[in-house]
């Protein structure tokens, strides 16, 4: 099992955090212009998912797979977005990204004065943390590919 | 960030002054007259810090002859900016920390004043988020 990458998007669609651990392939273009194509797909598929479905589709979007692997998609009430690239076979990643919200978002940056909403986030210790708490999660298994 | 101008910060210890001289009355309420000026340092340290932050000072210095050091090794209005765990984070937010720091020296110059004890107080970090508040009783 493995993570590959994380993506943090603001309500708006600003990019406020991203980080790579095990990503073999590069999507070739800048990491504004990936963000920005990452965001698009999102929304697209948001809204896409809440029109076709034939129930009530209470929370909606919450992951796709591939045959290489998986996309997690976790959104708060704020809007708040949280996108994580993990391998097919990872288990309980959604506890994971609410892990991720509650106890290193919130904790880091909602409760830092300095840090500004809806722009890139600066903390160092944010960054730290968040490296921890990937790092001491199962899912995180640094296989060579 | 350009608030942290003089003005600006005497104001956030005069707003903490005028609360701490108000928060101490109902905290005292159910105490017994402090014996002397020690006692009273060592009431902020304990039941008025964890009252206000949920934890105690972590270590008080005295020379005995009116100044006091009162040093919290997590204090709370920072400990969301940096931790002493990381080597390289903990300057990254030193310069706004006046900022958050200002309020707590005016609650503290407050709360003393109150009780008696008209004092000076500096507060000093070094490393975030442990912060040193420095009281000197000045006396007439």
């Amino acid at each position: 099992m493995t993570i590959h990458n994380l993506y943090i998007f603001s309500k708006n669609g600003v990019l406020l955090y991203y980080n790579e651990w095990n990503r073999l392939n590069k999507s070739g273009i800048t990491k504004e212009e990936e963000a920005k194509l990452m965001y698009g797909m999102l929304f697209s598929i948001k809204s896409f998912v809440n029109k076709i479905s034939p129930l009530d589709p209470k929370e909606g979007f919450l992951y796709y797979k591939t045959s290489k692997y998986s996309l997690h998609y976790f959104e708060t009430p704020s809007g708040l977005k949280f996108v994580l690239n993990t391998d097919t076979a990872s288990q309980n990643v959604r506890e994971l990204l609410q892990q991720l919200y509650r106890q290193v978002y919130v904790e880091y940056v909602v409760k830092n004065p300095f840090c500004k909403l809806n722009e890139p986030i600066q903390s160092e210790l944010f960054k730290s943390k968040v490296d921890e708490l990937m790092k001491k999660s199962p899912i995180f298994l640094n296989r060579s590919l | 960030m350009n608030y942290d101008t003089e003005e600006n910060l005497s104001e956030l210890e005069w707003m903490g002054y005028e609360v701490g001289y108000r928060i101490v009355e109902r905290l005292t309420r159910e105490w017994v007259r402090f014996k002397d000026e020690l006692d009273m340092i060592k009431f902020i340290c304990t039941d008025y810090w964890s009252s206000l932050y949920h934890k105690q000072i972590d270590n008080l210095k005295t020379n005995h002859h009116g100044t006091y050091v009162l040093q919290d090794n997590e204090f709370r209005l920072l400990k969301h900016l940096a931790n002493h765990n990381s080597n390289n984070n903990n300057k990254q937010y030193l310069r706004e920390c006046p900022l958050l720091i200002a309020f707590t020296c005016g609650l503290l110059r407050g709360s003393l004043s109150n009780l008696g004890i008209v004092s000076i107080i500096k507060a000093e970090i070094t490393l975030i988020p442990t912060c040193k508040f420095h009281v000197e009783v000045l006396r007439v």
